[in-house]
C-alpha cells in the first residue's frame, strides 16, 4: 500500500479514517433517528392538531349556536316571527340570517314542521329533514351538526328556539363549510384542513394542485389512524375526525418543516463533519509530521551514516523521546565518527609528524589519473643517527617533526608529503617534469639545510633526494618508490645532494635479482667460503695476521670472487645478512688458531652499511664473549668511501668498537676523500695503501713518492702502515726499505682455505726454525 | 312515634275540612263546591295548575273585571294568573329599575316598554286564551295569563288543591290547565248538585327551569 509506506501517511490515514468513520456513523444515527423524530414528531403535531381541530369546531358550533341564540333572542325577530305573516317572517329570515353569516335559515314549528324556509321560499311546510337535531334542541335546548342539505352543500346547521318567553317556535340556521372555514381552521390549528363527504372534497384549505393529488387518494388518506401519505412529492401526515354523520374532516401535517430542521442540521453536520475531517487531516498530518519529521532526519542521518559520512551532526530540537533518540543518534554518530577518525589516523597517517604515512601516499597516487605524469621522490636525512643517538630519541623525533614541517611547507599546491619510516621521507608531485623536479630538489635542498633550532641548539640538517617520474620509471607506488630509494642511496652514496632514477638505472638487472635468491640460498648451504690471506710485518718477517676474503662457492658458476657478487649484496642490502655470518666464521676461526697456537690477528671486511648499522657493536661484544677471545685478535676494515657515506655517524660507530679493543684497519687508503683532520680524529690503528698505488711503485715514480709519504703520514699518526697488492719482490723490498710495516700481497701468499692457511704457516714456522 | 304524630295531624286536617263542608252546605243551599287535587303520576301535588269551569249552557256572569301582577325582585308575582275575558291587569313595577313587559301570545298581544311604577293604563284581555308574558330586559322573568270566559276558576296551590265554591248547580265541563303541562288534559264533564264534588287529577308538568339571576348590583345597575 502506497498509503501506508510513510510513517506519517500511516498515522494521518488511520486518525482520519476513523474520524472518518465515527463522523460516517454520526450522520447515519442523526439521520436515522432524524427520520424516526419527524415521523414521531410530525404524528405528535397531527394528533396534537388533530385535537384542536375538534376543539376549534366544537367551539365554532358553540359560538354558531351562541350566535343563533341571540339572535333568536332579538326582541324584533321575536316579534317579526310572532306576526306569523310569511312573507314578514322570511324577510327578517334573510336579514337576521345575514347578520351572523347564516346562509340557510329556517322557522319549524314546535311539532317540527318548516313553516318557513329561505331556501324554498312560498313552498308548503313539511318536516324537518334532520329529526335527530331537532330531538337534541328538545332535550337540551339547542343542538348543532354537520349535514348535507338539499342544496348538494355541507352545512353546519343549528337549531335554536325561540322563546316568547316560553318555546314557541324553532330557528334553524345553516352555515355552509367552505374553503375559508377549512382555511379558518387550518390557521387555527398549524394543520392543513380538507373536508371530505360523499362526492369528495367539500372545502379545503390546500392548494388546488395539492387538492386534486388528495382527492385521488382520499380513500387511502382517510383513516382514523394516523398515517403518511406523499403528495406532489411532499411528505405528509394524515389523520380523519369524524364531522357529521357525513362527512369527514381530514388532517395533513406536512413533514416539509421538520424535515428541513432536520435537514439543516444534517448539513450543520455535514458542515462540521467536513470541517472537522479537513481540520483533522491537517492536524494529523502536522502531528505525523512533528512525530515522523524528527524520525525521517534520523533515518536520513543513520542513511548518512551507513554512507560513510559521518560529518553532519544530528540535530537534537526536541526533548521527548525522539529527541533523547536522536541525542543517542548524535552521541553515537560523534562516536563513531572520532573512532573513525582515529582509525583513519592510525591507518593513514604517521603518528609522530602527523604527516600521511606511505599507505595514504600510495593511495594518492592511485587516485591521480594513471596517464598523468608524476614524480615521486624519497628523502633520507643525512647523518641523522648520530644524532639520534648523540641527544636521545626524543630529541630525534622533535627534530623529524621539525624536518616535516618544513617539508610540509615547501608543498606545492599539487604535492603531497608522507613520512614513510625513520628519517625518510617521500613526496609525490603531480605533474611536475624533470626540469621542474630539478629546481624543486634545489629549493628543497637549501632549504633544509637552514640549521633547525631545538632547545636553543642549532642543528645542521641535509638530505639526500632520489628522485622517479611516472610513467618513465614505473607506474605503481612499489616501482616509483624503489626507483626513487636507489637513486636516493646513489645521491648519498655521491653526496651530490638528489639523483634522478633514470641517472642510476634500473637497478639490480634480472639476474642480480635472482642473484638475490641464490645468495640467500648459498648462506643456507653454506656455498660461502672464506680464504684467509696471510699480513706479514716486513721487518720481522713474521706473519701477524690474516685478511678474511670470503669466496663463494657457486654450484654452477664455480668459485666466485667478491667483486663479483659483494657490490651487489651491499647494493641490495643482503650485506646485512652477510656479514654477521662473516664475523662468526671469523671469529670462531680465529679461536679455533689460538688454541692450535697460531696467533694471528683476524681482519673482516665491512661494508659501510655494517659500519652504520647500530647492531654492529652489539653484535662483536657478543662474539668476542662466545669464543673468549681478546678484542685485539679481530681487527674490521672499513674502506675510505664507506667511512665517508655518513663520516659522523661512522666516527661514533668506530669510537664504540675501539672502546671494546678491537683493532680498527682503513682499507683501500688513498681512494676516497677522507681529509687528514677527518683521519686523525678516527679511533682506528692501521692504515692499508690502495693496492693501485703500490702496483705501479715500480714504473710510477710519483706514487711511489705518495706511497712513502703515506707511510709517514701513518706512522706520524701513530698507525700501522699496511701495503696490500705486492706482486714482486722489489717492491716488498722498496716497502721495506720506507718503513712500511706490514705487507700483504700475492707474492707474499695468496688467500687460502683455513686448513690451508694453517698448514703454510705451520711450514713457513718449520722453515724459519730451521 | 314521628308516624303516629303524622297521621294524627292528617286527622286534624280532615276534621277541619269536614267542619268546613258543613259550614258551606249550611250557607247555601243550592250552589256547589268543587274541589279538585291535581297530581302528577308519580303522585306530587302539582302547583299552578288551572281548574276552570265553563257551564255548558247560558250566560255566565262577570265577575272581578280588575287583577295585578307584580314586578317584584326581578320575577312576575304571580306565575299564573287566571282572569275572565275582559279583565284588565295592572302591571305595577315593585322593582327599583325599570321593566319591560311584553307578550306575542294571539289572545293578547302588548307591550310596556321600558317603565317604572305603575302604568298609566291597565291592559284589558278582552279575548280568552294563554297570554306568556315575558320581560323584554330580563329574559327569565315569565308570567302566564289565562283568559277565561266564566267566573269558576281557581289555581292549586303548594298542595296541589284547588276549590271553587259557589258554583250554581248545573253541568260544565272542567277544564284542566297548567302552563308546563306535557300533554293537554281532555275537558271533563261535570254535573253538579248543590253538593261539594270532589276529584282527583292527574297531570305531567314538566318541572320549572330555574334560570339564575344576574346579581344585582349594589347602588348602582
Amino acid at each position: 500500500m502506497i498509503l501506508f509506506r510513510t510513517l506519517e501517511r500511516r498515522i494521518a490515514v488511520v486518525f482520519v479514517g476513523l474520524l472518518v468513520v465515527v463522523m460516517l456513523m454520526m450522520l447515519l444515527i442523526v439521520a436515522r433517528s432524524g427520520e424516526a423524530i419527524i415521523a414521531t414528531e410530525s404524528e405528535r403535531q397531527l394528533t396534537a392538531g388533530a385535537r384542536n381541530v375538534s376543539n376549534l369546531i366544537d367551539r365554532d358550533r358553540r359560538q354558531l349556536e351562541l350566535a343563533a341564540s341571540v339572535l333568536s333572542g332579538d326582541f324584533s325577530f321575536r316579534e317579526a316571527i310572532a306576526t306569523q305573516d310569511r312573507a314578514t317572517v322570511l324577510s327578517v329570515l334573510r336579514n337576521h340570517g345575514s347578520r351572523i353569516g347564516a346562509r340557510v335559515m329556517m322557522v319549524l314549528s314546535l311539532n317540527g314542521e318548516v313553516i318557513v324556509d329561505t331556501q324554498r321560499p312560498g313552498k308548503p311546510s313539511r318536516p324537518f329533514p334532520f329529526g335527530d337535531l331537532l330531538r337534541a334542541a328538545e332535550s337540551s335546548g339547542r343542538s348543532g351538526d354537520v349535514a348535507l342539505m338539499e342544496d348538494g352543500l355541507l352545512y353546519e346547521i343549528v337549531v335554536v328556539p325561540i322563546l316568547a318567553p316560553m318555546r314557541t317556535a324553532w330557528v334553524v340556521m345553516g352555515f355552509p363549510v367552505e374553503d375559508a372555514w377549512a382555511s379558518e381552521v387550518a390557521r387555527g390549528s398549524g394543520l392543513d384542513v380538507s373536508v371530505v363527504a360523499t362526492g369528495g372534497i367539500r372545502a379545503s384549505s390546500l392548494s388546488p394542485t395539492l387538492r386534486g393529488a388528495l382527492e385521488r387518494q382520499q380513500s387511502t388518506a382517510l383513516s382514523e389512524q394516523p398515517r403518511q401519505l406523499t403528495l406532489e412529492g411532499r411528505n405528509y401526515h394524515a389523520v380523519a375526525l369524524p364531522f357529521g354523520p357525513q362527512a369527514r374532516v381530514l388532517l395533513l401535517h406536512s413533514l416539509e418543516h421538520s424535515e428541513a430542521v432536520f435537514r439543516e442540521l444534517e448539513h450543520a453536520l455535514e458542515i462540521i463533519a467536513g470541517a472537522g475531517i479537513a481540520l483533522f487531516v491537517i492536524g494529523s498530518f502536522g502531528l505525523a509530521r512533528r512525530i515522523a519529521g524528527p524520525v525521517n532526519a534520523l533515518a536520513r542521518a543513520a542513511q548518512r551514516i551507513e554512507a560513510g559520512d559521518y560529518s553532519q551532526a544530528v540535530a537534537v530540537t526536541a526533548s521527548d523521546e525522539i529527541g533523547q533518540l536522536a541525542a543517542g543518534f548524535e552521541n553515537m554518530r560523534s562516536g563513531i565518527a572520532s573512532r573513525e577518525h582515529k582509525i583513519m589516523r592510525l591507518a593513514y597517517e604517521d603518528t609522530l609528524t602527523g604527516l600521511p604515512n606511505r599507505t595514504r601516499l600510495t593511495e594518492h597516487l592511485a587516485g591521480l589519473d594513471p596517464e598523468a605524469a608524476a614524480m615521486v621522490a624519497v628523502l633520507d636525512l643525512d647523518r641523522f643517527a648520530p644524532i639520534n643517538d648523540a641527544l636521545g630519541h626524543p630529541v630525534g623525533d622533535r627534530l623529524l617533526q621539525q624536518v616535516g614541517a618544513r617539508l610540509a611547507g615547501l608543498m606545492p599546491p599539487r604535492g603531497k608529503l608522507a613520512r614513510l619510516w625513520g628519517d625518510e621521507f617521500a613526496f609525490v608531485i603531480e605533474g611536475a617534469d624533470e626540469l621542474s623536479a630539478r629546481n624543486f630538489a634545489a629549493r628543497l635542498l637549501a632549504a633544509l639545510r637552514e640549521p633547525i633550532e631545538l632547545d636553543g641548539q642549532k642543528l645542521d640538517v641535509s638530505g639526500s633526494l632520489g628522485i622517479a617520474f611516472r610513467p618513465a620509471d614505473g607506474r605503481d607506488m612499489d616501482a616509483l618508490l624503489r626507483r626513487a630509494e636507489l637513486a636516493m642511496y646513489s645521491a648519498k652514496r655521491r653526496q651530490c645532494g638528489y639523483t634522478l632514477a633514470g641517472e642510476v638505472g634500473d637497478g639490480p638487472p634480472p639476474e642480480q635479482l635472482s642473484m638475490i635468491g641464490e645468495m640467500r640460498q648459498a648462506l643456507d648451504r653454506r656455498e660461502f667460503v672464506l680464504h684467509y690471506q696471510p699480513k706479514l710485518a716486513l721487518a720481522s718477517d713474521r706473519v701477524v695476521g690474516a685478511e678474511a676474503l670470503v669466496r663463494w662457492q657457486h654450484p654452477e658458476r664455480g668459485l666466485m670472487p667478491p667483486g663479483r657478487f659483494i657490490p651487489f649484496a651491499e647494493q641490495t642490502g643482503f650485506i646485512r645478512e652477510i656479514t654477521p655470518w662473516l664475523l662468526g666464521e671469523v671469529a670462531a676461526q680465529a679461536a679455533n688458531w689460538r688454541e692450535r697456537g697460531i696467533r694471528v690477528v683476524l681482519s673482516a671486511n665491512l661494508s659501510a652499511r655494517d659500519l652504520l648499522n647500530p647492531d654492529l657493536v652489539v653484535l662483536m661484544r657478543e662474539l668476542l664473549a662466545a669464543h673468549e677471545l681478546p678484542p685485539a685478535a679481530l681487527c674490521l676494515e672499513i674502506t675510505e668511501s664507506a667511512l665517508m657515506e655518513d663520516p659522523t655517524l661512522a666516527l661514533s660507530h668506530l669510537a664504540e668498537l675501539a672502546a671494546i679493543g678491537l683493532k680498527l684497519s682503513i682499507d683501500d687508503y688513498g681512494a676516497g676523500q677522507a681529509s687528514l683532520s677527518y683521519l686523525k680524529s678516527l679511533p682506528v690503528h692501521e692504515l692499508k695503501i690502495d693496492q693501485s698505488f703500490i702496483g705501479s711503485l715500480a714504473t710510477s715514480p710519483k706514487d711511489a713518492a705518495i706511497v712513502r709519504s703515506t707511510i709517514a703520514l701513518g706512522h706520524a699518526l701513530g698507525l700501522t702502515v699496511v701495503a696490500e697488492g705486492i706482486e714482486g719482490e722489489a717492491d716488498l723490498n722498496w716497502l721495506a726499505a720506507a718503513g712500511c710495516d706490514i705487507g700483504q700481497g700475492y707474492f707474499i701468499a695468496r688467500p687460502m682455505t683455513a686448513a690451508a692457511f694453517a698448514d703454510w704457516i705451520s711450514a713457513r714456522v718449520a722453515a724459519q726454525a730451521v | 312515634m314521628a308516624d303516629r304524630a303524622g297521621h294524627q295531624t292528617g286527622r286534624l286536617t280532615l276534621r277541619l275540612i269536614l267542619a268546613a263542608l258543613v259550614l258551606a252546605l249550611a250557607c247555601a243551599a243550592d250552589a256547589a263546591s268543587v274541589t279538585v287535587r291535581v297530581r302528577t303520576p308519580a303522585g306530587t301535588p302539582v302547583e299552578d295548575a288551572a281548574v276552570v269551569l265553563d257551564a255548558v249552557s247560558g250566560v255566565p256572569p262577570k265577575s272581578r273585571r280588575r287583577a295585578t301582577i307584580e314586578q317584584r325582585n326581578r320575577d312576575f308575582v304571580p306565575y299564573l294568573s287566571i282572569v275572565q275575558k275582559g279583565t284588565a291587569i295592572d302591571f305595577p313595577n315593585r322593582d327599583p329599575f325599570k321593566h319591560h313587559v311584553y307578550s306575542f301570545s294571539p289572545a293578547k298581544v302588548f307591550e310596556i316598554k321600558l317603565y317604572a311604577g305603575k302604568p298609566a293604563n291597565p291592559v284589558v284581555f278582552d279575548e280568552t286564551g294563554v297570554v306568556a308574558l315575558g320581560c323584554n330586559i330580563h329574559d327569565w322573568m315569565e308570567a302566564y295569563v289565562l283568559v277565561v270566559d266564566t267566573p269558576w276558576f281557581a289555581k292549586t296551590g303548594a298542595d296541589g288543591v284547588v276549590r271553587i265554591d259557589r258554583v250554581p248547580a248545573g253541568a260544565y265541563r272542567l277544564r284542566l290547565w297548567h302552563p308546563r303541562q306535557k300533554a293537554a288534559v281532555a275537558d271533563i264533564g261535570i254535573e253538579l248538585r248543590g253538593a261539594t264534588r270532589h276529584i282527583d287529577l292527574a297531570l305531567d308538568v314538566a318541572p320549572r327551569a330555574i334560570v339564575a339571576k344576574p346579581p344585582l348590583d349594589v347602588g348602582g345597575y
